[in-house]
């Protein structure tokens, strides 16, 4: 039941259906509409990935990308040069500026948004001209157009301190079986491990006794929820096989040292694992950047932390080759005033503000755009999310123009039809 | 001369055919009947399936191997009845239909027990339906027995972190719960597409939400409440697709304009910021509402708790969708419809007294197994529909089925252990997320994790207790022990394959009978038949 075109949010079809995705249900729904078939498989071949870190609340640019040291609006912390000649970061980010020659620093970001929870949803839905629906997460978007991997494991995860469970509503219209599978504080699901009083063989031989129950029931009935359930019984097999990506003491103890044994340190090891296990999708979400008071004693806490675990895992990936097949982003819903407010904080501020990019299709060593002197505003042309997405998209090799969703005939385009892909950002 | 006089006696005849009351049940399977005409219908459903549909459509629950045993060898011809019959007498009928209005009116938003004892004692007293919408659309906090209802409105109207009060949600969730239309899309334009739904009519209701604001305990409120403002002025709005402005005052979807004295006169105590006075309305704009939504002149609020009250037991509205009650979603069977609403109207609108007669229809009694080769529009109700079980019903016919629920309900149960543990654990596992419509529950990786892996679940089948395992760790006849598993979690007997395979089972695990019994019955308990109301 699909009530039409009006408010956002809401009209998320309702069905919930979180399947376990074989290849073969997701044909099936290629089949009931996405774009061309031929470019469905295409898109699927390749086997790139997405590694997507949310620091939300607002990381202020001037700590960390962008910094404006001796300026009115600098603040107390320097800037330090990097790897790329003429680049610097902030003095915060020590790993990062080592890393400078994969990165991609876009500083030319100008967006709409300026209040949390509208401006999240935005920037993470890519802000499309609005259509009426609530447009995907881009994690769901990947989900859907990309699909899992051979590992079967679920497309779109995402790390997060708090609470975990199953976030149907980023899927917007595609559908809750597109939705986020957030682990709370990179914990497994509950009930993810084998029940003590069960070993592998007997817990498979009542599954498969379970499944033939199955078949003979359905025998002479409407096709009913049989494929789903077989489906998520799969995806729980799936996942139980890799429990030991949950599993604390498979991890070395040079790699926990490195990362830090912080929430975004241990999550960020967390992501890297699930990456290297054949998950599509993984986002890392830090919470607590909304530095509206005593910006520089919590940037300058938080900032470090985030260097270690990011420039560790950019280490990781690079060495282990992933990098060159995952697109890896790092960005908030919008950067923090350049002018220091009386609690010694810093605002919103959209106008001008700055996002990283590393990885698959992206240019290493690159900085896009800048802002002038005291960072107030965006010197060229601001880029709105819309062309972030058009972006990625091209750098993960879908064509961000021609390739349309099909919301039961409405033809949606997947980001910003007046926007394009930012040619600097990309190899 | 003569025509028109048989043509009378035959009126006669008919209005006397009428007049001498034919049931409502009788009425709905001419009506199907008719429709369906010539299509292949179902049979109607065996003992094994009437009976599991039965209890877990008026109990919430199974009965037990031996009920159903006594059940399959009573030879009365009229058992079916009279097991309905006994059904809807017992307590757990209220406590069913209960559950049942929870999911629809809270859809997960969240638990309350003063919500759940408004539900049960109002179900379990016979309340009928328009008193009930009245109590909740229009709620009187200050009563410690009906302050309850009032979750409908205090849940809705709780702020979320920065969010705005969503008084847009509470407005669209009235319309769709209490008259079956969904005015979401009406907020800033005329519907797109059902065009009998207008901005003026989101706009009415609205108007009469958007001054309620959630208080916190005083005197005469001892727990969170809902303080109404007044409505002093009527409310402007204006298409954002064609620029055409409106206004309008209270009104019920489709009704007339309420007229409520405006501006001073609107307050019988104004509001006084300096003493903290909110001030007193002199017009309850939710109770103006509520006592015109809620009324048999309403056909609105008539059709949709009919049409709920169908789907509930049949699967399937005669409106399709719920929600979308208009010229554009018709009725698949008018007459019905009309009949349907017309009796619940002279039977003052009890819900009790509407699902007993659905129940004693054909349509409810036929079986969900397809005639050979055919394939019947849903509509027609040819064929019984598989339904989903919601959690309240899984986790009592889970305990029941393993013979655990005395233990779970018996004063000294241990701690973690109790039939409220497993309620919770259930409805975690089970539920569809808040805010969406629970009307069909599907399989989740959560679900089939929780199956395969979570402790409590699994303790069930282990013996203990005197539980179901336990019992049959001493029963050495495989049959009697296939056929005491098949009863006990399934309402039926085993076939003989079914017989067969739960000796090679036992055979090949013979090793430690008590842990094949115990992964033979969770085999059957995570089964598509298991969690299907067929």
């Amino acid at each position: 039941m699909i009530n039409p075109l009006c408010t956002p949010l809401d009209h998320a079809l309702t069905r919930r259906r979180f399947f376990g995705m074989g290849a073969g249900a997701l044909a099936a729904s290629a089949m009931g509409g996405l774009f061309s078939r031929a470019a469905a498989e295409e898109i699927r071949k390749k086997e790139k990935q997405v590694l997507f870190v949310w620091l939300d609340g607002g990381m202020s640019q001037l700590e960390s990308w962008d910094p404006k040291p001796n300026t009115v609006f600098g603040g107390p912390y320097r800037s330090i040069p990097t790897s790329v000649p003429g680049v610097h970061l902030s003095e915060l980010m020590p790993g990062l500026a080592k890393q400078m020659h994969r990165l991609c620093v876009v500083r030319s970001l100008c967006t709409k948004d300026n209040a949390h929870s509208s401006g999240v949803e935005r920037i993470q839905r890519g802000d499309p001209k609005t259509r009426g629906v609530p447009y995907p997460y881009f994690g769901s978007s990947i989900a859907k157009l990309m699909g899992p991997m051979e590992s079967h494991l679920p497309p779109y995860v995402c790390i997060k301190p708090g609470s975990g469970g199953f976030r149907s509503e980023d899927a917007g219209f595609l559908g809750p079986k597109y939705g986020c599978l957030a682990f709370g504080d990179g914990l497994p699901p509950e009930d993810l491990l084998r029940n003590k009083s069960l070993e592998e063989e007997e817990d498979e031989a009542r599954n498969a006794l379970r499944a033939r129950m199955n078949e003979r029931f359905v025998a002479h009935r409407a096709p009913n929820n049989t494929e789903a359930n077989s489906h998520v019984f799969d995806t729980a097999r799936e996942l139980m096989k890799r429990s030991d990506i949950f599993d604390a003491s498979k991890t070395k103890p040079e790699d926990v040292k490195r990362y830090g044994t912080h929430d975004i340190g241990r999550h960020m090891l967390t992501a890297r694992r699930m990456l290297e296990s054949g998950v599509r999708f993984v986002k890392v979400t830090s919470y607590g950047w909304d530095s509206h008071g005593d910006n520089f004693n919590a940037h300058g806490t938080m900032v470090p932390k985030f260097d270690q675990a990011f420039s560790s895992i950019l280490e990781d990936l690079a060495a282990s080759g992933l990098l060159e097949s995952t697109l890896v982003i790092a960005m908030s819903e919008f950067g923090r005033t350049p002018r220091i407010n009386g609690h010694a904080g810093r605002d919103h501020w959209p106008e001008a503000w700055s996002l990283a990019m590393a990885g698959c299709g992206i240019h290493g060593g690159a900085v896009v755009g800048e802002t002038d002197a005291k960072g107030t505003e965006v010197k060229s042309s601001g880029y709105d999310i819309g062309s972030l997405f058009h972006t990625w998209y091209t750098a993960l090799g879908i064509d961000s123009v021609a390739t349309e969703y099909d919301n039961h005939g409405q033809p949606l385009p997947i980001a910003h039809e007046a926007m394009k892909p930012i040619k600097e950002a990309l190899a | 001369m003569l025509s028109k006089f048989s043509t009378l006696l035959f009126c006669a005849v008919a209005v006397g055919a009428a007049g001498a009351a034919e049931p409502l049940h009788t009425r709905v399977d001419r009506l199907v009947d008719a429709q369906a005409a010539g299509q292949p219908m179902a049979a109607l459903s065996t003992d094994a399936e009437f009976l599991r549909r039965a209890y877990l459509d008026f109990a919430g629950d199974l009965p037990t191997a031996t009920e159903a045993r006594a059940f399959f060898a009573d030879k009365a011809a009229d058992k079916r009845e009279k097991l309905l019959g006994s059904l809807t007498e017992a307590p757990r009928f209220a406590e069913r239909l209960a559950d049942a209005l929870n999911t629809m009116l809270m859809e997960r938003r969240g638990e309350d027990a003063e919500w759940r004892k408004y539900l049960q004692a109002s179900c379990k007293s016979g309340k009928t339906w328009d008193v009930m919408a009245r109590e909740i659309i229009s709620p009187d906090y200050a009563n410690p027995e009906l302050r309850g209802a009032g979750y409908f409105n205090l849940r809705r109207l709780e702020k979320v972190g920065q969010q705005e009060t969503d008084y847009p949600g509470l407005t669209r969730d009235t319309g769709r719960m209490f008259m079956g239309v969904d005015l979401q899309c009406c907020q800033c334009h005329n519907h797109l597409t059902v065009k009998s739904y207008k901005q003026a009519d989101f706009n009415g209701l609205f108007v009469a939400f958007q001054n309620a604001k959630v208080a916190v305990p005083d005197a005469t409120h001892k727990t969170a409440w809902v303080r109404e403002g007044a409505i002093t002025a009527k409310y402007d709005f204006v298409s954002v697709l064609t620029g055409v402005k409106g206004q309008t005052g209270p009104r019920v979807p489709f009704g007339e304009e309420i007229a409520t004295p405006e501006g001073d006169e609107a307050w019988l105590v104004k509001p006084d910021p300096k003493k903290k006075d909110p001030g007193t309305p002199r017009v309850s704009p939710l109770k103006e509402i509520a006592a015109r939504v809620a009324t048999k002149e309403n056909t609105f609020f008539v059709q949709n708790i009919v049409n709920r009250m169908w789907w509930l037991l049949m699967g399937r509205g005669l409106v399709e969708p719920l929600d979308l009650q208009s010229p554009l979603y018709p009725s698949s069977n008018p007459e019905l419809m009309d009949a349907l609403a017309e009796d619940f109207v002279a039977h003052d609108m009890s819900l009790q007294w509407l699902l007993k007669e659905l129940s004693l229809t054909r349509v409810y009694q036929r079986s969900t197994v397809l005639p050979e080769g055919a394939a019947p529009a849903d509509t027609l109700f040819a064929v019984a529909k598989e339904r989903p079980l919601a959690s309240e019903q899984l986790v009592r016919s889970f305990l029941r089925a393993t013979g655990v629920y005395e233990a779970a309900t018996a004063p000294g149960v241990a701690k973690g252990q109790a039939l409220a543990d497993y309620e919770k654990a259930f409805r975690i596992a089970f539920s569809n997320a808040p805010k969406e419509p629970e009307l069909t529950v599907n399989p989740t990786l959560r679900s089939a994790l929780f199956l395969r892996n979570n402790e409590l679940v699994l303790s069930t089948v282990r013996p203990g207790n005197g539980n179901l395992v336990e019992r049959l760790g001493t029963v050495t006849d495989s049959k009697a022990v296939a056929e005491e598993l098949y009863l006990s979690i399934l309402t039926r007997m085993p076939t003989d394959d079914e017989t067969k395979e739960v000796a090679a089972w036992l055979e090949k695990y013979s090793a430690d009978r008590p842990k094949a019994l115990g992964h033979y019955a969770w085999a059957l308990l995570s089964s598509e038949e298991f969690f299907s109301n067929h």
